[in-house]
């Protein structure tokens, strides 16, 4: 009897071993597989830092939605004074208006949405389903929005954002656009894809 | 109390949800034989208790085609079936993406094991009979498993686009055309085109990874139908349905799960992958012959590499088909080559038809059934290393011999079997058979009438190759401050020509750990960003104007040429005023690169003390701007930059391969003692 007793406990302890090193086998056979689903070299490359000149961007203008920034369009705004003084006017009508959700970097998350009141940084796309809303930037009445004061509006399904980017309420979309992180090298080049916290 | 309600409860649980699992069980047991099927193949299906080392190398086959399919798909994620994209993919899978080299490596290591496994399944198939009455059909299927693994080996082998890949499709292709009257339209068709194209590469690429698989799992699956029908042959070649016990069990049978599975198979599948994966993470390329090295250089259809030997596995049938050099009937050679390649192959399918001895087993057949299999198994070893080589009369006459025994196997079995005087077989399975030093015998004569013949046609040839004189310089990954020079001196002296296509500047400076602003600063001469392949935009049309060549790419050319050529071609450069260029070099002639290093190295002459083939290289004293021993210093660091860019994993695929390795031999001997434990369990 005590034959088998020391036997059931030598078995025990040898299918328990067996069985957790072929686990970790089977996870670290598993891992490579895994792992080349991750973005390539390429692919990385592809996504890094944009560096723009914005040395020409005149106030009111827009340049987007080339350059690209890991293959996602990118707005950028020059606002004058005027453009910037529309944006706060009525913050009712807005459904995030304070910028609470977490779609910009914290330097971003200001009454401008910006790093610095005029240049404004946007993903050019609607967070509800991705299209890439359409800018019209003058402050003029649209068929869309009698009251129009500037902003994108979504062709897709009818979103409409302010000039930070941030949704109007009745929108499809119930979050504001994306700004990216972003940094200035001097005056005229901006870096889109690094914070300089990050660089 | 509390302690003996919660065990109360818990077992209630449990037993409930038995309960569940049993009724789920039963529910699809009842539309699916799941169950059934489990206990006609696993756990009732009861295998010879005496099987062997042999018998492992089925099992392993199914074990390397999981691997096959596995690596396969993930290959096809990456993978551009192009002529224009192919080869650049594969070094992008190789370089670019997450552990693509292993993948790579474990599928082109896996198609040599293949044939490995399979070879030496046949093997045993043949020694033990295992082909008789009633097993022809599981047989029959085997060798079309063989015929289907053939052909996707050979497409697969043309798919990274290679100079390999390209001229070994084209040899093989063209066999089509020598067949009479409708060969030259049947080759067209094959290709697709006039020449071996990306037409053909993609149809190839469609057969190798859809269709073929397909068929391949569906043979797999009969073979293993039908093996399950009529049960597994044994060494001894008996029938051990005869002796049954009274629950209606061979007695001298075992359940092949868990038996077999868990107690013998699990600890034999884990050491094959312990030499599996020491080749895959420690030699890769196999000395060439599982990934030869001229496919490191992209397909080219003006340039016929020197050589063109096929891959090892299809070595045997290529030293037939070049050993027939007459022509017959008025038909000519190449068509009675082809002829009796694939003859080769046929008249394994009708094996079990000539064997006509009483016996299955190869030990209770007579001498001259041993004797035949012997120098069958010579012939196509004999024929396999002659395929590697390069032809002389002396090998063609071998393999010319050799051919004759190959078939003379197969035409004579019927004769011989019937002729020889055969032993009676036990009525119960044996254990072991021959002693081990009948077996260590055995080999040793295998060995030496294999080597002897092939020792006797060689020589004349290999003296007759050019013997060059390469110096040797070591190269280190490890000497981070070398590679930094050779990447420096690179860039100063070859960039402006070459390329590093397949190379990115981020991923060097990241191995070579220097900064990437450093990298930008000092290294990137044009407005390349970080994360770019090292590629020149002005490089080769300007220079192909100049030099009558394009310069080559040289993300590669380390794993080609190997450090020994590169530092003795780099060092071999001297003045010659025949020249265009005014100098020539010595181990590579009238090469169409100038000395772009000369202002370092100083000018070089040919000293040939009056012997015009003699040549020593001297340095002229006071010339260059390094002294010659400076000099040797960069060639070398440049060497061990370009060698370490062919493969820039090399160095990390090692240190992981020692962590595999031990890994597997912990699991080997905790597998083995599982095995020996539980095992005692049957006998």
């Amino acid at each position: 009897m005590t034959d088998v007793s020391k036997n059931a406990g030598r078995r025990r302890f040898l299918v328990g071993s067996t069985s957790v090193v072929g686990a970790v086998g089977v996870a670290g056979a598993a891992a490579p597989f895994v792992g080349s689903w991750n973005p390539s070299a390429k692919a990385r490359a592809a996504g890094a830092p944009v560096r723009i000149d914005i040395s020409r961007l005149q106030d009111g203008e827009m340049l987007g939605p080339i350059p690209a920034w890991r293959g996602r369009p990118i707005f950028v705004i020059k606002r004058s004074a005027e453009l910037l003084s529309a944006l706060n006017e009525d913050p009712d009508r807005l459904t995030d208006p304070d910028s609470q959700e977490l779609e910009q970097p914290g330097y971003a998350q200001n009454e401008y949405r910006s790093r610095t009141p005029d240049v404004m940084v946007l993903v050019g796309l609607c967070p509800h389903l991705f299209c890439s809303p359409t800018p019209h930037i003058e402050l003029k009445p649209e068929p869309f929005d009698s009251e129009w004061r500037g902003g994108f509006f979504c062709p897709c399904h009818g979103s409409r954002f302010d000039l930070a980017g941030r949704v109007y309420s009745g929108s499809p979309s119930s979050r504001n656009m994306e700004v990216p992180p972003y940094s200035f090298e001097g005056d005229n080049v901006l870096v889109v894809g690094i914070d300089e916290e990050n660089a | 109390m509390t302690h003996s309600k919660k065990n109360v409860s818990d077992s209630a649980k449990s037993g409930r949800f038995m309960g569940a699992m049993t009724g789920f069980v039963e529910w699809t047991d009842a539309r699916l034989p799941i169950v059934r099927t489990w206990k006609t193949h696993m756990s009732e299906y009861y295998a010879p208790k005496n099987f062997n080392f042999w018998y492992y190398f089925g099992v392993l086959s199914l074990v390397v085609l999981v691997i096959q399919l596995v690596t396969g798909v993930w290959l096809t994620m990456n993978y551009t079936p192009s002529a224009e994209a192919a080869f650049a993919s594969v070094e992008y899978i190789m370089r670019d993406v997450e552990w693509g080299w292993l993948l790579r490596y474990l599928h082109s290591t896996g198609a040599s094991a293949f044939f490995v496994v399979v070879y030496v399944h046949m093997f045993r198939g043949l020694m033990y009979g295992s082909y008789q009455k009633p097993r022809e059909l599981i047989w029959v299927f085997g060798m079309a498993i063989y015929l289907v693994l053939m052909m996707e080996g050979f497409m697969g082998y043309v798919l990274p686009w290679g100079q390999l890949s390209y001229w070994g499709a084209n040899v093989i292709v063209s066999l089509a055309g020598a067949i009479p009257v409708i060969g030259d339209d049947l080759l067209v068709w094959v290709r697709g085109d006039y020449l071996i194209s990306g037409a053909t590469l993609n149809r190839f690429f469609a057969l190798h990874v859809v269709a073929l698989p397909i068929v391949l799992i569906a043979l797999v699956v009969l073979h293993l139908l039908a093996l399950h029908e009529v049960g597994s042959n044994n060494p001894d070649g008996i029938d051990i349905k005869k002796n049954k016990g009274p629950d209606g069990i061979p007695l001298d049978a075992v359940p092949f799960h868990p038996y077999y599975t868990l107690y013998h198979d699990l600890s034999g599948v884990v050491l094959f992958l312990f030499v599996f994966c020491a080749i895959v993470f420690f030699a890769p390329e196999m000395g060439g012959y599982f990934l030869e090295l001229s496919n490191f250089q992209e397909a080219n259809s003006l340039k016929t590499p020197e050589h063109v030997p096929p891959v090892w596995y299809f070595t045997p049938f290529y030293s037939m088909l070049r050993a027939v050099t007459y022509p017959l009937f008025g038909i000519d050679a190449k068509f009675w080559g082809m002829l009796v390649m694939f003859g080769a192959i046929a008249i394994l399918f009708v094996l079990p038809w000539l064997d006509k001895s009483p016996v299955r087993s190869m030990r209770y057949k007579g001498a001259y059934s041993r004797v035949a299999l012997l120098l069958f198994v010579v012939s196509f070893l004999v024929l396999g290393v002659l395929g590697t080589q390069s032809v002389s009369p002396g090998k063609t006459l071998l393999a010319q011999l050799m051919t004759v025994v190959y078939f003379a196997f197969f035409l004579a079995m019927p004769w011989y079997t019937r002729k020889e005087k055969t032993a009676q077989p036990p009525e119960r399975v044996t254990g072991r058979f021959i002693t081990i030093p009948q077996l260590l015998g055995s080999i040793l004569l295998l060995i030496l009438l294999v080597v002897l013949p092939l020792m006797l046609v060689s020589g004349s040839a290999e003296a007759a190759e050019a013997n060059l004189d390469l110096e040797h310089v070591d190269t280190d990954f490890d000497d981070k401050g070398s590679l930094q020079r050779g990447f420096k001196t690179y860039m100063n002296y070859c960039s402006s020509c070459h390329e590093l296509g397949y190379a990115r500047y981020a991923r060097t400076a990241e191995d070579l750990e220097i900064p990437e602003e450093v990298v930008v600063e000092n290294l990137i001469f044009d407005d390349s960003l970080i994360g770019d392949l090292i590629v020149n935009a002005m490089a080769n049309e300007d220079s192909e104007g100049w030099f009558g060549a394009a310069p080559p790419d040289l993300t590669l050319v380390g794993r080609v040429r190997k450090p020994d050529w590169l530092y003795s071609y780099l060092k071999g450069f001297y003045a010659d005023d025949t020249k265009n260029l005014g100098t020539n070099n010595k181990i590579f002639a009238n090469v169409a690169m100038p000395n772009v290093l000369h202002e370092l190295q100083g000018d070089v002459i040919c000293e040939s003390h009056g012997d015009p083939d003699y040549c020593e290289l001297q340095h002229v004293e006071g010339t260059g701007e390094q002294t010659p021993a400076e000099f040797d210093a960069t060639i070398a660091d440049l060497v061990n930059f370009l060698y370490y860019v062919g493969e820039p994993i090399r160095s990390r695929r090692q240190e992981i391969g020692i962590w595999v390795l031990v890994f597997l031999g912990i699991l080997y001997v905790l597998t083995t003692l599982v095995g020996r434990e539980f095992s005692k369990d049957y006998h």
